[in-house]
């Protein structure tokens, strides 16, 4: 469905934004002032975005692991702020700072996230029956990677939800890369999607680099899901500029990627592509760009401020144990 | 008071929930057939929405109570089996056990996890596995399991109302075993965490759970005028009854704990090491577990003589004491 001028405006808002939330995300880690990894997202801001910037509060969100799900939580209308106080242990962290790098936003629907790769493929289905249940045009987007395709309970969950028609979007983010290892080692055909066909599910491929793209075919998922006609299984492909994580070497197999492959994929820079959009169609003009990064910069000055102006989380021993259990 | 049968029980604690909450529901496979008779009838009065089967497919079977819990409702899995829950044992030990704590206490997770368990039937390990020790193993879940109908009903109805996970077998050794309950729809709970004095003694304390509780009050009833035989149910094992245990000890001053689990790592192992800790001057003798030896349960006629059985009771009563 093609968008609106208002529509590709919010998208192209929400691309900057997570361009410079992932350039901040990656000189904090340089800097050493984020705990445990950080999976940079550079090349692969797009997909998240979306996907995730039509969803409503009350639809469930399952953010892909790269960027650290806050291409697609900031899309959603996530204060991101929450989360890097997370990710830097202070107490006004989203989970009180118990996480390391973990997420919960559970009044935005954004339930947790998992170092069990394929972790969100069981619980998808347990979101999409109780939406079905409730039949309130609830949908459940399930945002996973071409490796966490490789779990039988990425399988499971399909099965099931085309049984019940459950309203699930199955958004794969295929950069083809699970840390060294190929996608076209690891699964038998190209497209992670062709897996929808022995469901029969139906299934779109978008490119990944294009945020309008992969948005028209979120928002055709979204609507049909809505409207209780079944799962839509979409097929974003991606790419992945840096290493699996800040400090793991840029392997493909055992070898070092090449300086062609990068060369290659940089020519498909998501944010260059929509900006060239943008300006020829006349969505925005180079001063509204601008304005809009300028407003980006200082969101994440004031994210940064929040985050490092908090209080290191150490509470008793006790006061943890009193948190194992809910009342 | 009825008479019932303890899987009666846990079926009317269900039949009862279901009628009070409609978030309550129940998933597993085959269960509107009833392969235990548990859940026999329910798909009739509350249809296939609430009484769901799945495919062969257990993580995403035991997702659908996960992610429906998050969602506020109040689901209970049924894996018919015990050793079942290990195919999707990530999601329902792990994922389930943090999700609460690990994500600031914001959150909670109100789901009930039952199955089968326990060797009598000759099924061999699959089969006849326990599952309590290894739930008991991961913190935020909490873990009991019904040795009486009375106490079944009561146990169910506390695990489906409680806002944490429950992990709650029930034994197939006493599946039929039958008990006195109160009538249709007179509502009581047996709170989780309270353990029950099943027979009152003064030479020597035996706690035992399930099957082995059965078989315990047994060899006490043979003993009497020789060994006096307290016997206690804990009922719970997260959260575990402690101070129940240690009255006791402190009349008793000998314990012999009896337990289904495995010995190397079982509940028998953390409570006799926190009688230890707690109660080591109120012991007169080292603490006796009976449990099961340190191999996978063997199916066939080998099982009556590995598992726990009431000689071995007897002997472990008779060493205490000696």
């Amino acid at each position: 469905m093609a968008l609106t001028r208002d529509q590709m405006v919010i998208l192209y808002r929400n691309l900057v934004r997570a361009d410079h939330f992932n350039r901040m995300m990656y000189r904090r880690m340089m800097q050493g002032k984020l705990i445990g990894f950080y999976h940079p997202a550079e090349g692969a801001i797009a997909p998240g975005v979306g996907a995730s910037t039509f969803l409503n509060k009350d639809d469930n969100l399952s953010p892909h692991h790269r960027g650290h799900g806050i291409t697609h939580m900031l899309s959603k209308g996530i204060d991101i702020k929450y989360y890097l106080a997370e990710h830097t242990g202070k107490d006004t962290g989203c989970c009180k700072g118990r996480s390391a790098f973990h997420f919960s936003f559970p009044e935005h629907k954004v339930y947790m996230m998992s170092g069990f790769f394929g972790y969100n493929f069981a619980p998808s289905v347990g979101w999409g029956w109780a939406a079905k249940r409730r039949n309130q045009g609830q949908v459940v987007m399930n945002c996973s990677g071409d490796g966490s395709y490789g779990q039988g309970r990425a399988h499971e969950a399909l099965l099931m939800a085309q049984n019940w028609k459950l309203p699930i979007i199955f958004f794969c983010e295929n950069n083809g890369m699970s840390i060294f290892s190929t996608a076209g080692e690891m699964h038998p055909l190209p497209d992670i999607s062709s897996l929808a066909a022995g469901f029969g599910m139906p299934a779109a491929i978008v490119d990944g680099q294009d945020v309008f793209a992969v948005a028209e075919a979120s928002l055709a998922a979204i609507e049909r899901a809505r409207a209780g006609k079944g799962p839509t299984f979409i097929e974003a492909k991606t790419l992945r500029f840096n290493e699996h994580d800040i400090g793991t070497p840029d392997l493909s197999g055992w070898e070092q990627r090449s300086e062609d492959e990068h060369a290659a994929m940089r020519e498909r820079e998501p944010l260059a592509i929509a900006t060239e959009r943008v300006l020829a169609e006349s969505v925005l003009s180079q001063s509204e760009i601008d304005a809009l990064v300028e407003e980006a910069v200082m969101e994440i000055a004031a994210v940064e401020e929040f985050a490092d102006n908090s209080e290191i989380a150490r509470p008793g021993v006790e006061e943890l144990l009193d948190g194992v259990f809910a009342r | 008071m009825r008479t019932i049968t303890l899987i009666d029980a846990i079926r009317e604690a269900y039949q009862e929930e279901l009628r009070a909450d409609d978030s309550v529901f129940l998933v597993g496979q085959d269960i509107r057939g009833s392969i235990f008779p548990h859940t026999k009838g329910l798909v009739e009065e509350f249809g296939p929405e609430r009484i769901v089967d799945t495919p062969i497919a257990e993580s995403g079977m035991y997702g659908v109570a996960l992610g429906a819990a998050q969602e506020g409702m109040r689901p209970i899995v049924d894996f018919m089996f015990g050793g079942f829950s290990y195919v999707t044992f990530s999601e329902c030990s792990v994922t389930t056990g943090q999700y609460h704590f690990l994500h600031g206490s914001q959150h909670a997770l109100p789901l009930v996890i039952t199955a089968g368990v326990g060797t009598g039937q000759r099924l061999a390990n699959d089969h006849a596995m326990s599952i309590h020790g290894t739930f008991a193993h991961h913190p935020g879940i909490k873990v009991a399991m019904p040795s009486t109908p009375y106490d079944a009903k009561g146990m169910f109805k506390a695990a489906i109302r409680d806002n944490n996970p429950v992990v709650i077998p029930w034994h197939m050794g006493i599946m039929m075993l039958k008990g006195e309950v109160p009538e249709v729809d007179e509502d009581y709970i047996v709170p989780l965490g309270v353990a029950d004095v099943k027979r009152e003694g003064s030479d020597v304390t035996v706690l035992a759970n399930s099957l082995q509780l059965q078989h315990a009050l047994k060899v006490a009833a043979e003993l009497e005028g020789e060994i006096s035989v307290e016997v206690i149910d804990p009922r719970s094992f997260v959260p575990f009854d402690m101070e129940t245990l240690l009255r006791s000890l402190e009349k008793t001053n000998r314990l012999v704990i009896v337990d289904e689990d495995w010995e190397s790592g079982g509940v028998a192992a953390t409570i006799s090491a926190r009688v230890m800790e707690q109660g080591f001057d109120l012991l007169d003798a080292p603490v006796i577990r009976v449990t099961l030896p340190n191999m996978p349960v063997p199916g066939g006629y080998m099982e009556e003589y590995v598992a726990p059985n009431p000689q071995r009771i007897e002997a472990a009563i008779r060493a205490v004491c000696a």
